[in-house]
């Protein structure tokens, strides 16, 4: 598996913009330089929603290329259908810009959208350019132009041949395919996998298939997960991944008893479905981690990593994603609880509000709100918009 | 990674918000482990006041547990005085208060932002360069960090 990726030496979002998607109306997210960022906001401000949009991104560049399965009409701000519905982002790869932007539209009378334009350039240069059915690819080498047509309902990015693994078009789907979308339901997640990957869901339910895809793709990942995990489950001994059938293994995670203990067994074997909520948390968090040094740096959204966590390993958790990103990548998390709030600073907090259900997400860093003492007593009085 | 309370380790005790953020920036250094951040207490003699009423019992049951007490001194370096004479003379040893001659907030902008200044306190302190801590808002913490070298830096680093 190793040989297939290419590796980034630097990797941010410079940009992301959405409009006319559920509530993000001329929406941009000001991230640009920020290793890690925490979203904050009432229920419904639109956090869960800026990772919608993420997953738009990601889906288009792990391969589905109908706009069906992608966004639908009852997607549109406000039902508002004669406005299109865009999405755009600009990353910084080995120090190129990459910006992909698309548009969709729902013209009267159809019952599912259409592209309506789609680009993807580098360093400013176009790769390819579409207008509704026609695409556009930009030729170097006095090559001249080549056009296509494409099916309306046909995103092209998945589409478009990749001349080799270190093209920027392979490179750009490469990151956003590894974008790393996770809003975990521990009690989804079980041991077994008949595959591997680089890309979990966003449930993280093939969490094992995530665990046997990093080893595969880089076997010293186990030490540091075994680091990581020995941190905060001190009586971890190991993780075995046995096979139990054809294709097919099964995590089992194995306990000792500390040392001084005076319990009877000296070891306990647990099938990995078998954990807390908690305990499965910190296991991603494990992956995460790993990943970023693997395959990355990556971008990782996590939707509320504090979930199922003890209070005490909440600040722990967040600050060891932060640091680990602090190296390359960018981490977003968004949280309502005061332990992951108090690990984030002003400059990278941001507030997400709106004033009712009938207008837009705004978006403005919590450095600008002037809010007065302590940040966590504003929120619980109301006092952050 | 998280504190072990049968295992040496640091607990910092922020006055405000902004003592709170410089506090995330000395966390986010690599390397620093075995310390946590509790929440605010909302003014230096709350800070006294907690640390009285909420931690000297934890102190006492662990006797690995150290303290900053992280505070604004409001142009009176000499709070430090007042501040060790509410800490029972057997915990001192474990207490360290420290914090800007004035507030943070009168730090100057080209040191960055609080996350940054933390960071480069905490890279001073693991370097033993007094780069940042050197600086006019910081230099009255000089006794306080060789207490910090000496003792909680191998905890940290």
């Amino acid at each position: 598996m190793q040989a297939q990726y290419a590796r980034y030496d630097a990797l941010v979002i410079r940009r992301f913009y959405v409009h006319n998607f559920r509530c993000l109306e001329n929406f941009e997210l000001p991230i640009s330089g920020q290793p890690s960022v925490l979203l904050i906001g009432s229920n419904g401000s639109g956090k869960t929603t800026v990772r919608l949009a993420l997953e738009v991104l990601q889906k288009i560049a792990r391969g589905t290329n109908r706009v069906g399965e992608l966004v639908k009409p009852r997607d549109f701000a406000r039902g508002r259908t004669d406005v299109p519905m865009r999405f755009e982002i600009e990353v910084e790869l080995d120090a190129k810009r990459y910006a992909y932007a698309i548009a969709f539209e729902l013209p009267r009378g159809f019952k599912e959208l259409r592209v309506l334009d789609e680009r993807l350039a580098v360093d400013g240069a176009p790769i390819y350019t579409r207008e509704v059915a026609q695409v556009r690819l930009a030729r170097t080498n006095q090559e001249q132009e080549a056009k296509f047509l494409i099916d309306w309902h046909l995103v092209a990015l998945p589409i478009v041949q990749e001349p080799s693994k270190l093209d920027p078009l392979s490179i750009f789907k490469q990151w956003l395919r590894h974008m790393l979308i996770l809003a975990p339901v521990p009690s989804l997640i079980l041991g077994e996998s008949n595959q591997e990957t680089l890309e979990p869901n966003v449930q993280v339910t093939d969490f094992a298939a995530w665990f046997s895809g990093l080893l595969a793709y880089m076997p010293s990942a186990y030490s540091k997960i075994d680091e990581y995990l020995r941190q905060v489950i001190p009586d971890l001994e190991d993780i075995k991944n046995p096979v139990i059938g054809a294709d097919s293994r099964s995590l089992v995670v194995q306990f000792s008893k500390p040392e001084g203990s005076p319990a009877i067994l000296e070891r306990l074997s647990v099938p990995f479905e078998d954990l807390s909520d908690g305990e499965k948390c910190f296991m991603i968090c494990a992956l995460v981690l790993v990943a970023k040094d693997a395959y990355g740096p990556v971008f990782c959204f996590w939707d509320e990593p504090d979930n199922y966590l003890a209070l005490h390993e909440v600040g722990h958790l967040v600050m060891a994603l932060r640091r680990a990103f602090q190296t390359g990548g960018q981490f977003i998390a968004t949280s309502h609880n005061q332990e992951a709030i108090q690990r984030f600073s002003d400059e990278n907090t941001l507030v997400l509000y709106r004033t009712s259900h009938l207008e837009p997400t705004i978006v403005r860093p919590l450095s600008e709100l002037q809010v007065s003492g302590d940040l966590v007593g504003a929120l619980v009085r109301g006092d952050v918009p | 990674m998280r504190v072990n309370r049968f295992q040496e380790h640091v607990l910092v005790l922020p006055e405000d918000d902004y003592n709170r953020q410089l506090a995330n920036g000395f966390l986010l250094e690599p390397g620093v482990r075995n310390i946590q951040v509790l929440r605010v207490a909302g003014g230096w003699l709350k800070v006294l006041d907690c640390f009285q009423s909420d931690h000297i019992r934890g102190m006492d049951d662990y006797p690995g547990r150290f303290m900053v007490l992280l505070i604004d001194f409001d142009g009176h370096p000499e709070r430090v005085d007042e501040a060790k004479a509410r800490i029972p003379a057997r915990l001192i040893d474990r207490v360290l208060v420290l914090g800007v001659l004035t507030e943070p907030e009168r730090l100057p902008t080209r040191l960055g932002s609080f996350e940054t200044i933390g960071r480069a306190l905490a890279k001073d302190c693991r370097e033993g360069t007094d780069t940042t801590w050197g600086h006019a808002l910081l230099q009255h913490n000089a006794s306080e960090l060789d207490r910090l070298r000496e003792r909680v830096r191998p905890i940290l680093f």
